[in-house]
């Protein structure tokens, strides 16, 4: 088989050299210096590739190829890097706060690039936006869950809609424009064909990136600017170690203690224990000592997500009574979810505080649509396309609606505004998610104090949850 | 496909065995039915309902097959059979006009609407509803509301599998769902293998090749541009979805790099490999394209009494182009005593895209100093200058069929 000299360097198009002139190309997620005579390195961080005989790196070195190049006075041809200038200004008046203001002012100094840490409901979105207008280019917006994708379509939108079209990429979107947001797992998948595209990559939550899979997103973007923001840039497997290197230091950090007060509304916390009807604690507890007999029969522990999977697993192999516990484990769960004075306390709380805002959470998403249907209150759940979760949050923002009932997708860094009241019905015992989910009602306000209720069936399983959640908050208190 | 939740495999001495189903099976077999005959029951009903239905199937069938994953089985099978599904929506009215009328109207009373008319005469749930009705001129606007969830479509259409194609698919899937963590793949392709259906997987799924010769044909270690700086997972999918590709033709043999659970392991397959079989069709352009053509110069050369010490190989050689993710499979590969190469192309029914990638190809391989000759057909949509042109010369053109002697002729004029 004739062959080539493993140092014949191949151009662009077909392997006709350019020149003395070298080119700097992108390729799915890498970067490409073409046009040098064979033998010849390009300046900086290229590597030869010898299965395609061509020198490459990632991307994410663009910027350090560039200075590279200019360094050392080599003329070079960019058609790597497609991103645009985009006249981005704020249709909305933002004022910003003295410690947005400095966050920007410390990324600034960090040429660009780098972690701002703020506590849940400081208002990062401010900051992000910010940065998008100063660097006024194509700018990717990655967040982790589609619940962000949607309130940052949303925030962008209102903010650049006139001057941008704000385009989508994930939850079953795929519309790219100079203004994106995305997932992390859409950003993984399909970042190798835009990643030429964006000057500006703002990571949500960035305490997500350094995860081995999310790591491979910086790496397959040019961009030569990168802002992160979180309120927890610590990670338990140490990850928060590769931050710097995948999106910058972190140049700005305040606690929750250091604008507690000032800058976060308090807030007061009721718990209503809900008690079972006098038929359902009758059913109940008939239910629950056939399930109970079986997990101890069985010697059965039940601490875990884990452990309910080993339950269901050796119930239904099991030849005596694994059916009925199964059934009587079942009808455990639904006699908690669906305790008749829980919907009636909820009627009455949304009785008091009609003129208040509230939201409501629940943990589940048929329960959001079953209360939806029943309250004709608008539902919010991850089903919810994104332009009518916008079309609902602004409505509820202006007052046109009273209250919103949501599933868990107002989690994590989810902006919800100025919301008077929250109840939470029902949750699991997780106190990252406890914190977050008050985060949003602690909006700054005039004048105002806001209610947390939290709806616990009492003598259930749903206790325990709740004091986990309260002991993790006694721990750590957010206010 | 599968999702990774769905995926299973045993590690033996770091090799992953994925999991497989058996044909021969009886339980396995009925399962396998009872879940399709779930699906065609379903049909016309909406998703909700399916989905139900599956989580029983789970519990009641799953342990009948296997008394620890046969959860996930049922569930795997499941997922498989929702590619063979078609859904449609359970109305013609518009749910999101319906429900934001109907929270318009709510949030608009004094207080919340009751659920049973009071003796206080407040507004009820039922006023709003029925405001609803008559305004959108929909029914049931309680059940409408929310009838654009996935969970309300219906069921339209159903592909019913057998249940021995289900099987097939499930193993092929979770041979895929390991592949999923693969850093990277060899594949070593036997020179009876038809290459370009390979190397069109290959480029079509946007990987790196490196192509070295073998005793018996060729070995293609394939990755993707970022594993120049470490191995990673990144193109797993893409070595995943190559795999039904390697199953439309034979004799393969492969060995994936794969990160199973934070460790190294290998997984092997070949073309033997048992209870495997391609769900892709294979692909339209390299279907039969030319192929009497192709016959009738193999006859031809076959009744040549002297082929001036030309020999036609068994298998067209390939012609890499790595840096394109692609290569030059030509139709026929000639070789002399001194061991000189001849390729030969030949360009009989091309569409014109086809065509000026194809033109594109044979130039290249002319500049890299490989000898190809064109045989192209009077009939083909081109100009004979850019043939040509791209040959530097080397056009054999013919009307119906290709003769020995034209190709030889051609041969010794250099």
């Amino acid at each position: 088989m004739a062959g080539l000299d493993p140092t014949d360097e191949v151009g662009p198009l077909l392997g006709y050299a350019l020149g003395t002139l070298i080119e700097l190309r992108y390729e799915s997620g890498t970067l490409l210096a073409g046009g040098l005579s064979p033998g010849e390195a390009p300046p900086g961080p290229f590597v030869w590739d010898g299965r395609t005989r061509q020198w490459r790196s990632p991307a994410s070195a663009y910027r350090e190829a560039a200075l590279a190049m200019r360094e050392s006075g080599t003329e070079y041809l960019d058609n790597a890097a497609s991103f645009e200038k985009v006249s981005l200004e704020s249709r909305v008046a933002m004022e910003p706060r003295p410690y947005q203001r400095e966050a920007l002012a410390a990324w600034r100094r960090s040429d660009l690039r780098g972690v701002v840490v703020l506590p849940t409901g400081a208002g990062k979105t401010a900051v992000a936006m910010r940065a998008i207008e100063k660097v006024g280019r194509s700018a990717l917006v990655v967040v982790p869950t589609l619940a962000l994708l949607k309130q940052w379509y949303s925030v962008l939108t209102d903010a650049f809609g006139t001057s941008v079209t704000v385009g989508l990429l994930g939850g079953g979107y795929h519309e790219i424009t100079p203004l994106t947001v995305t997932t992390y797992d859409s950003a993984y998948i399909h970042m190798e064909r835009y990643g030429d595209r964006f000057a500006l990559a703002v990571y949500d939550e960035v305490h997500h990136l350094p995860a081995p899979k999310n790591a491979v997103i910086p790496r397959m973007l040019l961009a030569p600017y990168s802002l992160g923001l979180t309120a927890t840039p610590e990670r338990p497997d140490g990850g928060h170690d590769l931050l710097p290197d995948l999106c910058g230091p972190i140049v700005y950090h305040r606690s929750p203690e250091d604008l507690a007060g000032t800058y976060l509304a308090p807030f007061e916390m009721v718990r209503i224990p809900i008690e079972l009807t006098v038929h359902e604690r009758y059913e109940y507890a008939q239910a629950d000592a056939i399930y109970r007999d079986f997990l101890q029969k069985h010697r059965l522990p039940m601490r875990s997500p884990e452990d309910w999977q080993r339950f269901i697993l050796v119930a239904s192999t099991s030849h005596s009574g694994g059916r009925d516990a199964l059934l009587a484990a079942r009808r455990r769960r639904e006699i908690q979810a669906g305790a008749m004075r829980k919907g009636a306390t909820l009627e009455t709380l949304l009785r008091r505080h009609w003129d208040d805002r509230c939201i409501v959470f629940t943990k589940s998403v048929e329960e959001v649509y079953a209360l939806s249907r029943r309250f004709l209150i608008p539902g919010i759940t991850f089903e919810t396309p994104a332009r009518e979760r916008k079309e609902i949050l602004d409505r509820f923002r202006e007052g046109r609606y009273r209250a919103v009932i949501a599933s868990d997708v107002l989690n994590e860094g989810v902006d919800v505004p100025d919301a008077g009241v929250a109840i939470i019905l029902a949750g699991s015992a997780s106190r990252r998610e406890y914190v977050q989910r008050l985060g949003r009602i602690l909006r700054p306000r005039e004048g105002k104090r806001a209610i947390l209720y939290e709806l616990v069936t009492s003598e259930t399983g749903e206790e325990f949850s709740s004091r986990r959640r309260r002991e993790g908050f006694a721990r750590e208190p957010v206010v | 496909m599968l999702r990774g939740e769905h995926v299973m495999a045993r590690m033996a001495r770091g090799r992953l065995i994925p999991h497989r189903l058996s044909q021969a099976d009886t339980r396995t077999l009925e399962a396998a039915d009872e879940l399709c005959e779930l699906y065609a029951s379903h049909v016309g009903l909406p998703r909700a309902r399916l989905e139900a239905a599956l989580t029983v199937a789970e519990e009641e069938l799953g342990p009948r097959l296997d008394a620890r994953r046969g959860f996930r089985i049922v569930r795997a099978l499941g997922k498989l059979l929702e590619e063979r599904a078609g859904w449609t929506s359970p109305t013609d009215a518009d749910p999101y006009t319906i429900r934001t009328r109907i929270f318009e109207l709510a949030s608009a009373l004094p207080e919340p609407p009751a659920e049973e008319p009071g003796l206080l005469e407040a507004p009820t749930r039922e006023g709003v509803l029925s405001q609803v009705a008559s305004e959108t001129g929909s029914r049931d606007p309680a059940t409408l509301m929310y009838a654009d969830r996935r969970s309300a479509q219906n069921l339209e259409s159903f592909e019913r599998p057998s249940p021995e194609q289900l099987i097939t698919r499930y193993n092929v899937a979770q041979a895929q769902g390991v592949m999923y963590s693969a850093r990277s793949l060899v594949v070593d392709i036997g020179a009876e293998a038809d290459a370009r259906l390979v190397f069109h997987y290959v480029k079509l799924l946007g990987l790196i090749y490196d192509l070295e010769p073998t005793k018996r044909g060729y070995r293609l270690r394939l990755d993707g541009p970022l594993s120049l700086f470490g191995s990673t997972r990144k193109y797993g999918l893409q070595l995943a979805k190559l795999l039904p590709g390697l199953l439309l033709t034979a004799p393969w043999k492969l060995s994936a790099d794969v990160e199973w659970r934070d460790r190294s392991a290998t997984l092997e397959l070949d073309s033997d490999s048992p209870g495997l079989a391609s769900h892709y069709a294979s692909p339209k352009e390299l279907r039969e394209r030319d192929g009497d053509v192709r016959e009738a110069f193999v006859r031809s050369w076959e009744r040549a009494k002297d082929t001036g010490g030309w020999k036609l190989e068994a298998g067209p050689g390939v012609l890499p182009f790595p840096e394109q993710k692609t290569a030059l499979v030509p139709d026929f590969t000639l070789v002399n005593q001194d061991g000189e190469q001849v390729h030969l192309e030949i360009l009989g029914f091309w569409s014109e895209r086809k065509l000026i990638e194809r033109v594109a190809l044979l130039r290249e391989a002319k500049r890299r100093g490989y000898r190809v000759l064109i045989a192209a057909s009077e009939n083909l949509g081109t100009s004979p200058e850019t043939l040509e042109e791209a040959a530097k010369g080397e056009v054999i053109p013919y009307k119906n069929r290709l003769a020995a002697k034209a190709v030889m002729e051609k041969l010794s004029s250099r």
